[in-house]
């Protein structure tokens, strides 16, 4: 990664948490907004409103950060929100007692305000691998204002 | 558990009774589901124990349990077809007299069942011993059998042996035989000793039975017994019929002009009915044609119609049914079982049965009046099929004839108004799906088929006789009709079957078959499409903005997928031809414009214009009529616009006619061809801007109809002079609102433009053409990769888009290289080989653009490789191996935390679609050792393509996990590359260190144990490569596979044995002891027959292991024979050549049916 480069605060700080996109045009795999809330599209299925009608998209997604269901059909030519998900990498440095872990940001300072995952498979995976002393990235997912870890992967130590 | 070699006497009672009382113990345990996995066990120890017949024959005679009876029976066939190589010759008769034995003494009894799975077991007995028992020992059972037949013992003892005869052949036919872990060469002879020896006798045994009791149930007023007789030996009957006779052929089958007398043996294509054509063969027309066996059959049916209304008989009882089916068997009758040069004879055969046929149909709307008031529709649905069946075997003119020496009318006449009927009635009950009226029309259609299709292709000159013509005429406008009142009323339901495509292919082979009838009679069916179509054209404009137009839209949208096909085949990747009764016919036409397909095209291209204008549009053309329109314009115009004489004509003797001529000229390049070329592009541009968020609409846009236009090499000339085609490439680059176009459609596109750069005169123009039409997207990835806040900028949602459809983009044109254009393609991927790499790193989290990017350089990898030049492939190279290893350091190890088990599934299907993507990579980088187009002598070839390809096996194998090999798909592909890698290059693999060898070796013993045959054949042909290999090299005095064959001892001290070694087990393990298709035997020989010469002395280690293991000292002593016999005879020697593989294969077949029978014995 080009960490030389130097950066100036985040540049879409006061943009918008979402972006307008044709409703035909997500896909399975995509994101979209629905009943306010940041989701994963799973399935994408397309009908029409009558026989010679326009056709409507049907969505089914999973939320993001609450793993919830939703559901919803619009017409294939509207717009749809897409929320600007953002994922960052991390190195764990410690988990502390009281629910929260504490982590490297790339410019050297630390984050403290991510809590633990509530999972308990989740949960052991995590602490087990920091235990035996590997060296973990976190990935934390960030959209709408909220930020949950989303993936971990072990680094090989040199 | 159950010891079933104890001698005999009266001591063993008591065991005997125990082992029956535990059985059938267990059996009531199954049935009333009580620890069933408990009862199943003793069960199957029973059919496992050796030589379990005392036991099994002892609870068949005394059990009252049938269940029991029935376990025993089928213990029986298990153990005697595992054992049969060392039972003695007595034991092997005496199973199946007692078996015989049994059925006929227990006829009258309840529980058929039973004495189906007894008289089965005898015969798959009887079929294990055929070839080695004596003529004399199959006649003792034979006379056995006759003698039961006969009626001698009663009728329910005839019953038994016809049944019986029933289940011997269906064993010997091999759709239905059940397998005996012998060779198909085995199947092959019992069929053919029987075909050739019994059949025909048995047919005529069943026919003596059945005419021994017809006279009873003629005269009888009730329910008989002998009933029961009669439909079995009918069913009999029609199974040996069924038979597919394949011996009784005589030498001059090939010189038979299956035409001359008018029959003829072709299979018309799909059909949804069958109709088997039966040929006996010249041996038979004694015993089906020349005896009075019809007109019994016929007489027989006919006295059962009228008992229909007494006790015991209905239109569907068993023997009706039975009657009926051998019936309309009988009207496929064909071959040589005809004399050949009697003609005649085979007509009164077919008159005979069409006129015993013909009151089940005919009057047609008499009988479809019946059933609607509640008769049953079976019996003129089988004379439908017999209508089938005897279209099968006639030419048309034949089967018209038929019908006209005992009626006014002909055959097709009768057809056309039978059919006519059918249709009316489905109209009427067009809303419940399962009546009888589909399923009659079904077979009618396919009977349409049948004929029309012969006449289709013999070269456009063989009309309908006038009378059928017309006939054909009538039902299709009649059929038109019915459909346009289908689709109105259906206008608005709001079913699901949205997709043009999916309804359309549901449809079209009903609409095939539609288009066929209206081929038969163009002169009148033309004209009235023609009608049809400016009538409803006509109701839409005047009806335009006061009525709702939804329900003539829908017929529109009918009428274009008939006219379609009526006027074009699918072409399928062939030229399409113009359909031979459109070039024949309206012979009188001299001009053009009065070319009744000429006024109808127009008619419909006129209309499709129309789409242009936003009105229009707004008020008429809606999405789904506008997929119709592509449908028809991507259909006709791949058969009728600028036609290239003597392509798309075909030769035949009609060259010379005019009204032929003005069929072509009409939309070449000279005419009209242009002109309306244009309005086609113009219509596709419409139906992609104008129709956001339409995807049926527009794929069928780009798939269907573009991409049929430029196939087309003299189209593509016409293309790229046209305004509006530059307006679409235009478009393309700069537009925005093609970037909103689904990815699918993208790509699509981009394949079409990049295709249609072969119009340009010369290779530099077509490549310069490439190249400006791709430049925006190329830089626009390069500036994106260079932008200094890419990390940011890279996560907004409207980047992902675009950079996801600048990717499927670049994939589109990727996958149209072609030898004019590969210069500039090369060039597009080389310039973006670094942003890939860089979006590859930004991207890491987001899988969906990350396979667009791997799918974009595998598509290009595969369009180029063979292409390169030497220091080209190093750079390419070079680029796959780089992606491969970030790809990889980007995940391995890596954990998708998430608390929704569909996110999980789904990551782990991306990332199966990831690694199959890279495996494909690896495959297309492999070939360039296959196909090389490069300038460059083999000498100079720097890349070493083998190590290249292992290196990236190596990174990526520790990816793909055995949880991921369970996706079929990514197996196949995995194991497809590693056998071919392993086959090749052998000599690399033995460079790879330890981890990755092991890695390698650990997936192939994993494959072995799948379920696949193909994976399983593939592992068995890399353990060939690998064992060969070493072989030849250790004999020439080199190391082989080294260290990896010696085996070493690991730091605790202990001694690992080599990879040859591990496999030899894993391999005799394998064939010994489980199960498998006993297609992968000589597989398994080329791999077992270098590994035997590999390591030798374990081999006979682990040969003497097994005999010692072998506690009886008979099955020792042939166990030992045996293994000896395996290397030894054949003259088998130690060198590994095609003649030696040849002689192994043949000792491990004998081997395996010798032993494997007592080794997996418990």
């Amino acid at each position: 990664m080009s960490d030389e480069e130097h950066h100036f605060e985040s540049s879409d700080a006061g943009a918008s948490k979402t972006y307008p996109q044709q409703a035909g045009n997500i896909r399975k795999g995509g994101h979209i907004v629905i009943k306010g809330r940041p989701c994963k599209v799973v399935e994408v299925s397309t009908s029409k409103t009558g026989k010679h009608g326009h056709a409507k998209c049907h969505f089914v997604a999973i939320d993001i950060f609450t793993s919830k269901k939703l559901e919803d059909i619009v017409p294939s030519s509207h717009n749809c929100d897409v929320p600007h998900v953002n994922r960052t990498d991390y190195q764990l440095i410690d988990i502390s007692e009281d629910g929260f872990v504490s982590l490297l940001t790339d410019n050297g300072s630390t984050k403290d305000d991510l809590k633990l995952p509530t999972d308990e498979t989740l949960l052991t995976q995590l602490k087990s691998g920091f235990e035996e002393g590997k060296d973990i990235v976190v990935s934390v997912m960030s959209a709408m204002g909220e930020e949950q870890m989303c993936a971990l992967k072990e680094v090989a130590p040199k | 558990m159950f010891n079933g070699t104890v001698g005999g006497g009266a001591e063993d009672l008591p065991q005997l009774q125990s082992t029956m009382r535990a059985i059938e113990l267990a059996c009531s345990y199954i049935q009333i589901n009580t620890n069933p996995a408990a009862a199943e066990a003793t069960i199957l120890s029973l059919h496992q124990s050796p030589q379990p017949y005392k036991a099994c024959r002892f609870i068949l005679e005394n059990s009252q349990v049938a269940a029991a009876r029935f376990q025993a029976a089928a213990a029986i066939k298990e153990a005697a077809i595992r054992e049969w190589s060392f039972l003695s010759t007595e034991d092997k008769g005496g199973l199946i007299s007692f078996c015989l034995g049994y059925v006929m003494q227990h006829a009258n009894s309840a529980d058929a069942y039973v004495f189906s799975k007894v008289s089965s077991v005898a015969a798959q007995l009887m079929k294990r011993g055929w070839l080695e028992f004596t003529p004399a020992e199959k006649e003792v059972f034979f006379y056995q059998i006759n003698q039961a037949i006969l009626g001698s013992r009663g009728l329910d003892v005839q019953f038994i042996g016809i049944h019986f005869l029933e289940s011997l052949v269906s064993e010997f036919s091999p759709s239905t035989s059940s397998a005996m872990s012998l060779p198909r060469e085995f199947h092959e002879n019992c069929r053919k000793s029987l075909e050739q020896n019994y059949l025909k006798t048995f047919y005529s045994w069943a026919q003596d039975a059945a005419l021994s009791v017809t006279n009873k149930i003629v005269e009888s007023n009730s329910d008989v017994p002998e009933v029961k007789v009669c439909n079995a030996a009918l069913r009999l009957m029609h199974q040996i019929l069924n038979w597919e006779f394949r011996y009784s052929k005589g030498g001059t089958k090939g010189s038979i002009n299956v035409f001359s007398d008018g029959i003829r043996s072709d299979t018309a294509s799909a059909r949804k009915t069958e109709a088997v054509i039966v040929q006996p063969g010249a041996s038979w027309c004694d015993v089906l044609v020349s005896s009075s066996h019809v007109g019994w059959l016929i007489n027989l049916y006919s006295s059962l119609r009228q008992k229909f209304a007494l006790e015991g008989y209905w239109l569907d009882c068993p023997v009706a049914v039975s009657a009926r089916k051998l019936i309309v068997q009988l009207c496929s009758l064909a071959g040589e079982v005809f004399p050949s040069n009697n003609a005649q004879m085979r007509e009164q055969h077919l008159l005979l049965l069409l006129s015993g046929v013909l009151p089940w149909i005919d009057p047609p709307d008499v009988i479809s009046k019946e059933i609607e008031e509640g008769r049953s529709g079976s019996e003129m649905i089988d004379g439908c099929r017999a209508l089938l069946s005897i279209a099968t075997v006639t030419t048309p003119d034949v089967f018209d004839r038929l019908l006209r020496s005992i009626r006014p009318f002909g055959t097709l006449t009768l057809l056309s108004l039978l059919m006519g009927e059918v249709v009316k009635v489905l109209l009427a009950n067009s809303n419940d799906e399962e009546t009888w009226s589909y399923e009659a029309r079904d077979i009618l259609l396919d009977t349409w088929t049948t004929l029309l299709t012969s006449m289709d292709g013999s070269g456009g000159n063989a009309w309908l006789p006038p009378e059928g013509m017309h006939a054909a005429a009538s039902l299709f406008s009649l059929i038109a009709e019915s459909e346009l009142k289908l689709a109105s009323a259906s206008a608005t339901t709001d079913e699901d079957d949205s997709d043009c495509l999916a309804s359309v292919s549901a449809m079209d082979e009903r609409l095939g078959s539609y288009a066929l009838i209206a081929r038969a009679a163009v002169d009148a069916t033309v004209p009235f499409l023609t009608k049809l179509f400016s009538d409803r054209v006509a109701r839409l404009h005047q009806g335009r903005g006061t009525v709702d137009p939804t329900e003539t839209l829908e017929e529109v949208y009918s009428l274009l997928l008939i006219i379609g096909h009526v006027l074009a085949d699918e072409g399928e990747g062939e030229t399409a031809l113009v359909p031979d009764a459109l070039q024949s016919h309206f012979v009188d036409v001299v001009e053009a414009g009065n070319h009744p397909v000429v006024l109808l095209s127009s008619s419909i291209v006129k209309f499709a214009e129309q789409c242009l204008d936003a009105n229009m549009r707004s008020s008429i053309f809606s999405p789904r009529l506008m997929e119709a329109v592509i449908w028809f314009l991507a259909r006709w115009s791949f058969t009728y616009l600028m036609l290239v004489e003597n392509c798309n004509l075909g030769s035949n003797q009609l060259q010379s006619l005019p009204s032929r001529a003005c069929l072509f000229t009409f939309f070449n390049e000279h005419n009209q061809g242009k002109f309306v070329l244009d309005i086609i592009v113009r219509i596709s541009l419409t139906s992609l801007m104008s129709y956001p968020g339409e995807k049926d609409l527009q794929e069928l846009t780009c798939h269907q109809l573009l991409h049929a236009l430029v196939r087309r090499r003299n189209i593509c000339f016409h293309l790229l002079s046209l305004d509006s085609w530059r307006n679409l490439a235009n478009a393309f680059a700069n537009d925005k609102s093609l970037f909103l176009l689904n990815g699918v459609s993208q790509r699509s596109l981009a394949q079409t433009l990049v295709l249609s750069a072969y119009g340009m005169r010369s290779s530099n123009a077509s490549n310069q053409y490439v190249k400006d039409l791709m430049a925006h997207m190329t830089s626009s990835l390069v500036d994106l990769a260079n932008n200094s806040d890419l990390k940011n900028l890279a996560q907004q949602p409207e980047i992902i888009m675009l950079v996801s459809c600048v990717l499927e983009r670049l994939r589109g044109a990727a996958s149209a290289t072609e030898p004019r254009t590969q210069r500039a393609i090369y060039e597009m991927g080389l310039s973006v080989m670094n942003p890939v790499l860089r979006l590859l790193e930004v991207y890491k989290h987001e899988s969906a653009v990350i396979y667009l990017l791997l799918k974009f350089v595998v598509d290009w990898v595969d369009g180029q490789i063979s292409y390169l030049e030497a220091h080209e492939t190093t750079g390419v190279v070079n680029f796959c191996m780089s992606l491969l290893q970030i790809y990889s350091s980007h995940n391995i190890g890596k954990i998708s935390l998430s608390l929704s088990s569909t996110l999980l599934n789904e990551a782990k299907t991306e990332k199966y679609k990831d690694l199959r993507a890279l495996l494909q990579l690896l495959s297309h980088l492999c070939s360039k050792d296959m196909v090389d187009f490069s300038s460059d002598s083999i000498e100079t070839q720097s890349t070493n393509i083998s190590q290249v390809v292992f290196f990236g096996l190596h990174i990526i194998t520790p990816l793909i996990t055995l949880e991921l090999l369970k996706y079929p798909k990514l197996c196949f592909d995995y194991f497809s590359l590693i056998s071919h890698m392993l086959e090749v290059y052998p000599e690399t693999l033995a460079q790879l260190n330890s981890d990755a060898f092991n890695h390698v070796l650990t997936t192939v013993d994993f494959g072995l144990h799948q379920q696949d045959v193909d994976i399983v054949t593939m592992c068995l042909r890399a353990l060939k490569a690998l064992a060969s290999y070493h072989y030849k090299e250790t004999k020439d005095g080199n190391t082989g596979l080294g260290s990896h064959a010696a085996g070493h001892t690991d730091p605790n001290g202990v001694f690992r044995e080599g990879i040859l070694s591990r496999f030899l087990r894993t391999l005799l393990q394998f064939l010994l002891f489980e199960d498998y298709s006993t297609d992968l035997v000589s597989t398994a020989a080329d791999a077992l027959f270098p590994l035997i010469l590999c390591e030798p002395n374990l081999y006979q280690g682990l040969g003497n292991e097994l005999i010692e293991k072998q506690g009886n000292p008979n099955f020792k002593t042939r166990l030992a024979n045996a293994l000896q016999v395996l290397t030894t005879s054949n003259q088998l020697s130690s060198s590994l050549d095609r003649l030696n593989y040849q002689r192994f294969r043949k000792n491990l077949n004998n081997f395996l049916i010798e032993v494997r029978g007592f080794l997996k014995t418990k």
